[in-house]
Formats: C-alpha cells, sequence, structure tokens
C-alpha cells in the first residue's frame, strides 16, 4: 500500500471552530461593544398579528387547517389559502457552502422569558382572554366565541420561525397505530391489551431547531490488512491465527448538511432506559422543505409543546451528528482494511451554521400503567406516516416463552449428544 | 429417564472438546428468543438514522495511510476496537 497523503496529525493543523466555539465569540464581541447576538433573520410573519385571523374572502375567524389539503379553511365559507414556504420566502434552501458563523433565525432565538401566560383583549368584544402558550397557541373568546390566535414572535420559545402542517388525519393515525400495536398484542402488558384505545390518539406539535451546516470533520485511527490467515492442529482441536499489517489512517471530508433536524424540548431530548423518547425521535425525518410561515391558526385543534432550549444548548449535539455524518461518509473509503479500522481521534471545524425553529406534527398514543411508570408512546409522523412505539411486556409471559424455546433447545443438543456418544 | 442420561452424556462429550457448546445452546436460545421479542416491542434500540435520511453533499474524501506495525501471529480475527460502522460511538476529540 502506498502512502498517498498524508495531513497534519491532531494539534498540528489549523485551530478547529464549533458551533459552541461561534456561539462564544458571538457573545464576546457583543460584550466588547461590537455586533449584539442574536437573530440576523427575522421571520416574522408580518401580514399577521396577534388576536384575530380573518378569512380573507368573508372574514370569519373560524379557520382551521384542512388536513387533506395541508391548507387552511375558512369554516364559514370554504375559502382555502396558505402561508408562504419557509424555504423559498427566508431563502433556506441556498447558500449552505456560504455559512459563516451562526445563523439564528427570530423563532430561534435566545428564550428571555419563562412567562407562558399570555393576555389578550379580544379586538371582537373587548374581553380579557388567556392563552397558555405551553400548550396552546389559541383561544376561544368565552364571551363572543371568536378564535384568538398568537402570532408575533414572543421571547418564549413559543412562538417558531415555521409551522408543518398536519396531513395524515385523525382516523390514518388510528389505523396505524391500531396495526403497529396489533402485531405486539400476544406479549403485552394485560392492562396495555385491556386499556389499549387508539381513539385517544392526540395531535400535538412537536418543536424541534431544524440545522443546516457547513463542516470539516477530520478522522485518525489505526487500520489493518490481513497478509496471511493458517490453521495449527493441537491434538483433535484446530486453531485458526491471522498475521496482518497495521497502518495510521486518517480521513477528512468537507460536507454540507441540510435540515439536521433536533428536539427543542428538553423533555424530548433526552433518551435512556427512564423514557421512551427515541420512539419519537425514530420518526423523524420530516419534509421540512414543505414548512410554512408560522400561522397560529394552523395549530387550532391541536396542542403544542413549546420549545426551551437555546441554540447553545444543542450545539453539542449537532456538533455530535455532524462527526458522525462526516464517519458515515469516510466509511466507504475504508474497503482496503478487511481486518477494520479502529478511530482514535476526530477534529471538527464548522465554518457555518443556520438555525430555523419549527413545529413539527406528530400523532401521539400515550400509556402508562400508574403514576411515576415509564409512559409508552406510539407516535406517528403526520406527514409521512412513518409510525415506532413502545408496547409494555407482560414478563412473566415473555420469560415462560423464552424458557420453554431455552428447554426445547438443550433437550435437542442432549439428545445429540447422546446420540454421537 | 433424562436424569439418567445426562452423566453419562457430559463424559461422552467431555472427550470431544468441540461439541460441549452445543449444551449452551439451551440458555443462549431462551436469551436470544427473551431480547429479540424485548426488542419487537419495547424498540429501544431504534432511533432516527440521521446519517442516511438527512440531506447530505460531501466533497471527495482526503486523507492517507502508512503502514506503522506487522502483527505475525493473533488469532483474532479482526482489529482490537473496530469502530468504523458505530459512527456515533465518540472517540477523543481534538482541539
Amino acid at each position: 500500500m502506498t502512502q498517498d497523503h498524508v495531513s497534519p496529525g491532531p494539534g498540528q493543523g489549523p485551530p478547529d471552530h464549533t458551533v459552541a466555539d461561534e456561539i462564544a465569540a458571538a457573545r464576546a464581541e457583543a460584550e466588547q461593544g461590537g455586533p449584539p447576538p442574536g437573530p440576523t433573520v427575522e421571520s416574522v410573519n408580518e401580514t399577521l398579528k396577534d388576536g384575530i385571523n380573518r378569512c380573507s374572502a368573508c372574514g370569519s375567524t373560524d379557520v382551521r387547517l384542512r388536513g387533506s389539503t395541508g391548507m387552511l379553511v375558512c369554516l364559514f365559507c370554504r375559502h382555502e389559502w396558505q402561508e408562504e414556504r419557509v424555504e423559498e420566502a427566508l431563502g433556506l434552501g441556498v447558500g449552505i457552502d456560504e455559512l459563516e458563523g451562526t445563523v439564528v433565525l427570530g423563532g430561534a432565538a435566545d428564550i428571555a422569558d419563562e412567562n407562558d401566560v399570555l393576555t389578550f383583549t379580544c379586538e371582537a368584544c373587548g374581553a380579557e382572554v388567556v392563552v397558555d402558550t405551553a400548550h396552546a397557541m389559541n383561544a376561544r373568546c368565552h364571551w363572543c366565541r371568536h378564535t384568538l390566535n398568537v402570532n408575533r414572535q414572543v421571547p418564549n420559545g413559543a412562538v417558531p420561525d415555521a409551522v408543518l402542517p398536519f396531513k395524515l388525519t385523525k382516523d390514518e393515525a388510528v389505523a396505524r397505530i391500531s396495526d403497529f400495536a396489533g402485531k405486539r398484542r400476544f406479549f403485552a402488558h394485560r392492562q396495555f391489551r385491556k386499556e389499549f384505545t387508539p381513539d385517544n390518539v392526540l395531535g400535538v406539535y412537536l418543536p424541534y431547531l431544524v440545522v443546516d451546516a457547513r463542516a470539516e470533520a477530520d478522522y485518525w485511527g489505526k487500520g489493518e490488512v490481513q497478509t496471511r490467515r493458517w490453521t495449527e492442529k493441537h491434538g483433535n482441536s484446530s486453531t485458526t491465527y491471522y498475521a496482518a499489517d497495521v497502518y495510521d489512517v486518517q480521513r477528512s471530508v468537507r460536507f454540507t448538511v441540510d435540515d439536521l433536524t433536533v428536539e427543542g424540548s428538553s423533555e424530548r431530548l433526552t433518551t435512556g432506559p427512564t423514557n421512551t423518547n427515541n420512539i419519537i425521535n425514530t420518526i423523524l425525518p420530516f419534509d421540512t422543505k414543505n414548512a410554512v410561515r408560522w400561522n397560529a391558526s394552523y395549530l387550532v385543534g391541536f396542542t403544542s409543546e413549546k420549545r426551551d432550549l437555546d441554540v447553545d444548548a444543542l450545539a453539542p449535539r449537532v456538533e455530535d451528528q455532524l462527526l458522525s455524518v462526516g464517519r458515515s461518509q469516510v466509511q466507504g473509503t475504508l474497503g482496503t482494511f478487511d481486518r477494520g479500522v479502529r478511530w482514535e481521534q476526530e477534529k471538527l471545524d464548522v465554518g457555518g451554521t443556520r438555525w430555523v425553529s419549527m413545529y413539527l406534527p406528530v400523532w401521539l398514543y400515550s400509556f402508562q400503567r400508574k403514576p411515576g411508570d415509564l409512559v409508552h408512546y406510539i407516535a406517528v409522523n403526520a406527514r409521512t406516516g412513518e409510525t415506532m412505539g413502545s408496547i409494555p411486556v407482560s414478563q412473566p409471559k415473555l420469560l415462560l416463552a423464552a424458557m420453554t424455546v431455552g428447554t426445547v433447545l438443550e433437550g435437542a443438543a442432549l439428545a445429540f449428544l447422546g446420540a454421537s456418544a | 429417564m433424562m436424569s439418567l442420561d445426562l452423566p453419562h452424556v457430559v463424559l461422552a462429550s467431555s472427550d470431544d472438546g468441540s461439541l460441549l457448546w452445543l449444551l449452551a445452546a439451551g440458555p443462549a436460545g431462551a436469551a436470544a428468543t427473551y431480547w429479540a421479542v424485548y426488542r419487537y416491542y419495547r424498540n429501544t434500540d431504534k432511533s432516527h438514522a440521521f446519517e442516511r435520511d438527512t440531506i447530505i453533499a460531501a466533497e471527495p474524501v482526503q486523507g492517507g495511510e502508512r503502514k506503522v506495525d506487522h502483527v505475525s501471529r493473533t488469532q483474532r480475527s479482526d482489529i482490537d476496537g473496530d469502530n468504523s460502522d458505530k459512527h456515533r460511538e465518540r472517540v477523543h476529540r481534538a482541539r
């Protein structure tokens, strides 16, 4: 094997820049009197204001999403329309290979206000109406029945830059959840089987940050190429031995990532044995290219969960994912090393990132045996229909099945050994 | 009947070490059945395959390799600690 190129080792190359470094640099610059950090691209939907969203044809405020078309529909005159796609409206589909620094859209800006409750004055009757933005972005005026909407950017993370409307109807989601659980009925926990009611599925907009990034990743490690393989006899048994050449391996790749999607809620971000958040993570990706400008009317009839994580809190997660993307990109160049490669060091240089906050649509069925127990989710991607879930298992039944299989196999093994003896 | 046969079988198979592993078939089969069904129901191993499902535009991979050693005799069929396909397993981060 010839050495075609050797790059400087770790520490010998130019200093790398991470997302966290970019953010820290921006803050330091602001403290020294430079331009302030924060949103660099405004995403406010200027055609809307807080309060009443009226149908442009008849003036009614009974507006909601029509799932089958993905458009807003006036329930009074059936007029349909939709907001602009942010991909074109905010120029998100271009310039990823020229990104510099950290670009944060207005809806992804740092959360500065923890207050979830907003109070509106109804434009129709003057009543004071309260909206709890932690769970909903609309409220009915209790006096005149008009629907009021939160459309302006509020600094509590509740209003994103864009929303991807629901496409799958509730009936379609119920069918998918029933099918998923139906295939996993036999070993399911008795209480789950008894209480399973797919009609209780809930449509919820979950908060995500969608990231475009330009990066370069470097990897260093050891690779081995087999040079010989032979077998030696030791009495009745034999042992196989190998000889191999060992190589220092280095790889480097520049790449751009378009619409990398990470959870914007701390409750959903952590995965492990104490939760089933990986289920909701698995139904990614969404067709985020079809996300439209924020209009709270898209949320009528659904619940929402507000974002509570800032860009700098998510930067380490994104860096990890970029390193993983780089590793997957270089894997195809390792075919020569038939005994494998052990990566030992890696380095990430982030040229630029762009952060957009979005509400993405999920049909969610949850089950909890008793308060304090693990919450099991069955989640349906309300755009692609991808379904994933966690079904609680009946341990006694599963152990009995495993022991039965083990006993049969052991019996067969003993019978075989007896016969061969 | 089985209790009478068992000592005979174990003694017989001890003479031929290559067949002893068959005795592990029962416990291994039970464990495999348990985990296969558990994972099918709980899906604890699933997550978003962002490495594959995200739009990625990469330039040609650069790099090289240099022979530094030779292993003349080992029973290992692959390199120790092969992580070339474990993309999410982080290693030392050079700064």
